[in-house]
């Protein structure tokens, strides 16, 4: 019964801590308050509360149920939120000289997933279950807590690609935004000025060309070291997958949904990894690999689930 | 013509190591020019000095030279590019010798690779979308042709292109094959060359190109040695040649890709022999019986050959369950034991799901269970076995069912007592009206009363589900994962590259690295400043540390 409430306690007090660190984020970004450095540092240690919350939750509701808290979605989801909030602290951890982007990308992560799983939508699910026979092995811990680790952090890897592409075609966005509205107008003359201050403009023009080149260039460095290594979690998950599926069934590889999309995002991601071996499609075009890899996980975790069909049947859902 | 050798248009000469074979075929073309043109400017010499400077084309630079140097003073073919095609004769000889190397650098083309990569992707997406193993006439139904999905996409594209069967049809295993073949050109074509490479210890010579680097950094009053033991600390292999330093950190991080390659070669040979070459079954046997190995044992490729453990006989000596305290079935065991042809006990092991048996190279797991029979007296008379049947109802959930037949039985509508069973503890029973009567456990031995008919629920015997395999191919398949996770690792290290030149009193540092990118500047930065200051008073130094 302690454990019960203390897993409640738990849960409520990581939502509103993460979303009250977002609503942050928000107001440092549409309102400009930058200056207010003591709302940034309380986001710094909103999410380090949040870290400990959802730690703490894991651990109740591992000591409360007997097995670890990795059987069904509802759980799974809270491992994946953990995840997020876990890359999260490494990164704020190793790099506290300089201001992070990261927390951008991974606490709102963090909130969706989080919210997502305490939501109406799965109340029935919030019980720990009794574990099925083929659930009742040592591969459990390592083979699911390996791949959501990985989705977690390919999943931050490949938003913070889908930035860099919304950066880079930011303008190209505004321009053919601009030519479908009556604003067509007032773009042009906004152009011809720009032309015309070609001197006084330049300096401007290039100095936020390079910001914007900056700023590309670490959102490409931090997403290749990010998606590397949830590549080798995805790697390890898939392999120690398939060693259990030969102890337990007998079989290492049965093309089950779940498995044969998993190896399609690990294939998608393979790709991002060659096409950045060329420096001509090196930027941009590893971006795009990268984005088409973050609906491709979602499709993965999710979508196979509402097939319902196949040996990953314990994940599956009805939405009532 | 004069102008093919000028050097201000020897763009040529920087084309990365793949177009290196092209590039033989432009020299091979200079032979049946006429040599007067060649022997009258010594332009070989400055185009093989521009060469020199560029790293890693040191080995292009130097062919190209010899080939410039032959051509100037007579025409001799003992270059090996050009052995392959000699004077005269043989020419379709030639052709031939090079029809290998042409599909080699065909197959190793990185665009090629890529574009399999997607295919192989987006066929197994479309093997999960289209449902496997069904019938054809499923198919009409599904993807009918007076209505096409998409416009075009009808029965016809999925059962002419095998996609019922997509993981195992000719379509999806040839572009698997190819990914395997593309995947080996590659390894020899790119990657071994990328070996010699690497461990090759490339001092920089000029400050220029060190200075070209991703990384540079000059340091004034400072001493080369003084840097080399400051990377040696700092975990570099350092390499110091006169005035010139070359450290290198995690070479390992340049070799790991070669592995995955090598792993996942591995792993398809692995599971190319597991799928020619294994055994599988599964049988239900009710406990009690015995099967023989080879009966259930049905061979899946032209490799599969049966081996002396096939004879052994397996008896089910008891199949139990164990549940949880609210009813749910906890795990499932059977009580094996193995004899050979004579009839000796060999082995006697109890299995449960995720615990299997092995034997001579056969496995055999628990995969399933079942209800055989239900052994009751009526009215003290018996023991009975009622056969149970398993009945359909949706999800995963079993329900088994059997009926004992009370009064005539030979009329055409026979009344009888129904009993059901979801799991092998618990049974209920229902009476010639189909109203429920009660519940009872095997093992309490206590009777019912139905309609007049006493009856004693002796025993629930359950039946084992098994399924056997032998597959030749796991351990080359184990190997391959192992190999894969570990190279997968360590190609996350960086391998960083730092040069470093004496000038005077000043020392040049550059470097660069090819994984960690973001951190490298910093990192450098902070040995940098671990370096020692010259405060220059006479020839001896005196190290003045300015550490930061």
């Amino acid at each position: 019964m302690i454990f019960s409430t203390l897993e409640h306690i738990l849960t409520h007090i990581s939502f509103s801590v993460v979303s009250i660190v977002i609503t942050i984020h928000f107001l440092t970004l549409f309102l400009l308050v930058d200056e207010v450095v003591g709302l940034y540092d309380s986001s710094k240690k909103g999410m380090i509360v949040t870290f400990f919350c959802i730690t703490g939750l894991l651990v109740t509701r591992w000591i409360y149920s007997g097995h670890f808290p990795l059987s069904d979605l509802y759980e799974s989801l809270i491992f994946l939120s953990w995840g997020f909030s876990l890359i999260h602290m490494v990164s704020y951890l190793k790099f506290k000289k300089r201001k992070n982007n990261l927390s951008a990308i991974t606490a709102p992560s963090a909130i969706f997933t989080q919210g997502f799983a305490t939501s109406g939508l799965l109340t029935k699910m919030h019980q720990s279950a009794i574990l099925a026979p083929a659930l009742q092995s040592q591969w459990l811990m390592m083979h699911v807590s390996m791949m959501v680790l990985g989705y977690a952090a390919l999943l931050c890897g490949s938003l913070l690609s889908v930035a860099l592409l919304v950066i880079t075609f930011r303008k190209a966005i505004k321009i053919i935004g601009e030519n479908n509205n009556f604003s067509f107008s007032f773009g042009k003359i906004q152009y011809m000025n720009e032309r015309s201050n070609v001197l006084l403009n330049t300096y401007f023009l290039s100095s936020k060309n390079y910001y914007r080149y900056q700023l590309t260039q670490q959102l490409d460095r931090w997403s290749y070291r990010i998606i590397s290594l949830g590549f080798i979690f995805l790697t390890i998950g898939i392999l120690s997958g398939a060693v259990w599926a030969n102890e337990a069934w007998g079989s290492y590889w049965n093309w089950d949904p779940k498995e044969t999309w998993a190896f399609i995002t690990w294939t998608i991601f393979a790709i991002y990894f060659h096409t950045r071996t060329n420096t001509n499609l090196e930027g941009v075009n590893s971006a795009l690999v990268a984005s088409m890899g973050f609906l491709i996980i979602w499709i993965c975790y999710f979508g196979v689930n509402l097939l319902g069909i196949g040996l990953h049947s314990y994940g599956s859902f009805t939405l009532n | 013509m004069e102008t093919l050798l000028n050097p201000s248009k020897t763009p040529n000469l920087f084309i990365p190591k793949t177009h290196l074979f092209k590039l033989s075929f432009l020299h091979s073309n200079f032979n049946p020019q006429p040599h007067s043109s060649f022997n009258r400017r010594p332009l070989s010499i400055t185009i093989t000095c521009k060469v020199k400077t560029s790293q890693g084309r040191k080995n292009d630079g130097k062919n190209i030279s010899k080939k410039i140097v032959l051509t100037d003073s007579a025409p001799e073919l003992s270059n090996e590019e050009i052995k392959a095609k000699p004077k005269g004769g043989g020419k379709a000889w030639g052709v031939i010798k090079k029809f290998p190397k042409r599909v080699l650098a065909i197959l190793s083309n990185l665009p090629l690779a890529i574009g399999e990569m997607f295919t192989v992707a987006g066929l197994m997406a479309l093997g999960t979308a289209i449902d496997q193993g069904e019938s054809p006439e499923y198919y009409f139904l599904k993807y009918p042709e007076e209505n096409p999905i998409f416009g075009f996409f009808t029965w016809r594209w999925v059962l002419t292109l095998g996609f019922d069967h997509m993981f195992s049809s000719p379509v999806f295993l040839g572009t698997l094959i190819l990914l395997g073949t593309s995947l080996m050109a590659c390894t020899y074509t790119t990657q071994i060359p990328l070996v010699k490479v690497a461990r090759r210890w490339s001092f920089l010579q000029s400050a220029d190109s060190i200075r070209k680097q991703e990384f540079s950094d000059t340091l004034p009053q400072a001493s080369v040695s003084d840097l080399g033991v400051i990377l040696m600390g700092a975990g570099y292999e350092v390499f110091l040649k006169g005035p010139s330093l070359y450290a290198f950190k995690g070479l390992a991080g340049r070799f790991a890709p070669i592995g995955v390659h090598l792993a996942m070669l591995l792993i398809m040979a692995g599971g190319t022999l597991s799928a020619t070459g294994s055994f599988r079954g599964s049988v239900t046997v009710p406990q009690g019986l015995n099967f023989v190995m080879g009966d259930v044992l049905g061979p899946t490729g032209f490799l599969s050959t049966p081996t002396e453990a096939f004879n052994t006989e397996v008896h089910v000596n008891k199949f139990y369950m164990d549940y949880y305290d609210s009813g749910e079935v906890s795990q499932f065991h059977t009580d094996l034991s193995l004899f050979d042809m004579n009839g000796k006990e060999v082995m006697r092991k109890t299995l449960s799901v995720n615990d299997p048996l092995r034997y001579g190279g056969i496995t055999i797991y628990q995969t399933d269970w079942s209800f055989s029979a239900l052994q009751i007296l009526k009215d003290g008379e018996g023991p009975f076995n009622l056969a149970m049947a398993p009945l359909t109802i949706n999800g995963d959930k079993k329900l088994f069912g059997t009926f004992l037949p009370v009064g005539d039985t030979d009329s055409s509508n026979v009344k009888g007592i129904s009993m059901l069973a979801r799991d092998l503890q618990s049974i209920v029973l229902y009476d010639k009206q189909g109203k429920f009567a009660g519940v009872r456990r095997p093992n309490s031995k206590l009777p019912i009363e139905i309609d007049g008919t006493k009856i004693v629920i002796v025993d629930a015997i359950g039946s084992s589900g098994l399924d056997l395999k032998t597959d030749p191919g796991v351990p080359a398949v184990y190997a391959g994962f192992g190999a894969l996770m570990l190279t997968t690792c360590i190609s996350y290290l960086s391998h960083a590259q730092i040069w470093a030149l004496q000038d005077g009193t000043t020392v040049i540092v550059g470097g660069k690295t090819n994984r960690a990118k973001a951190e490298f500047p910093d990192e450098m930065n902070r040995l940098l400043d671990q370096v020692p200051e010259i405060v220059e008073s006479s020839i001896s130094k005196k190290p003045d540390n300015i550490g930061g």
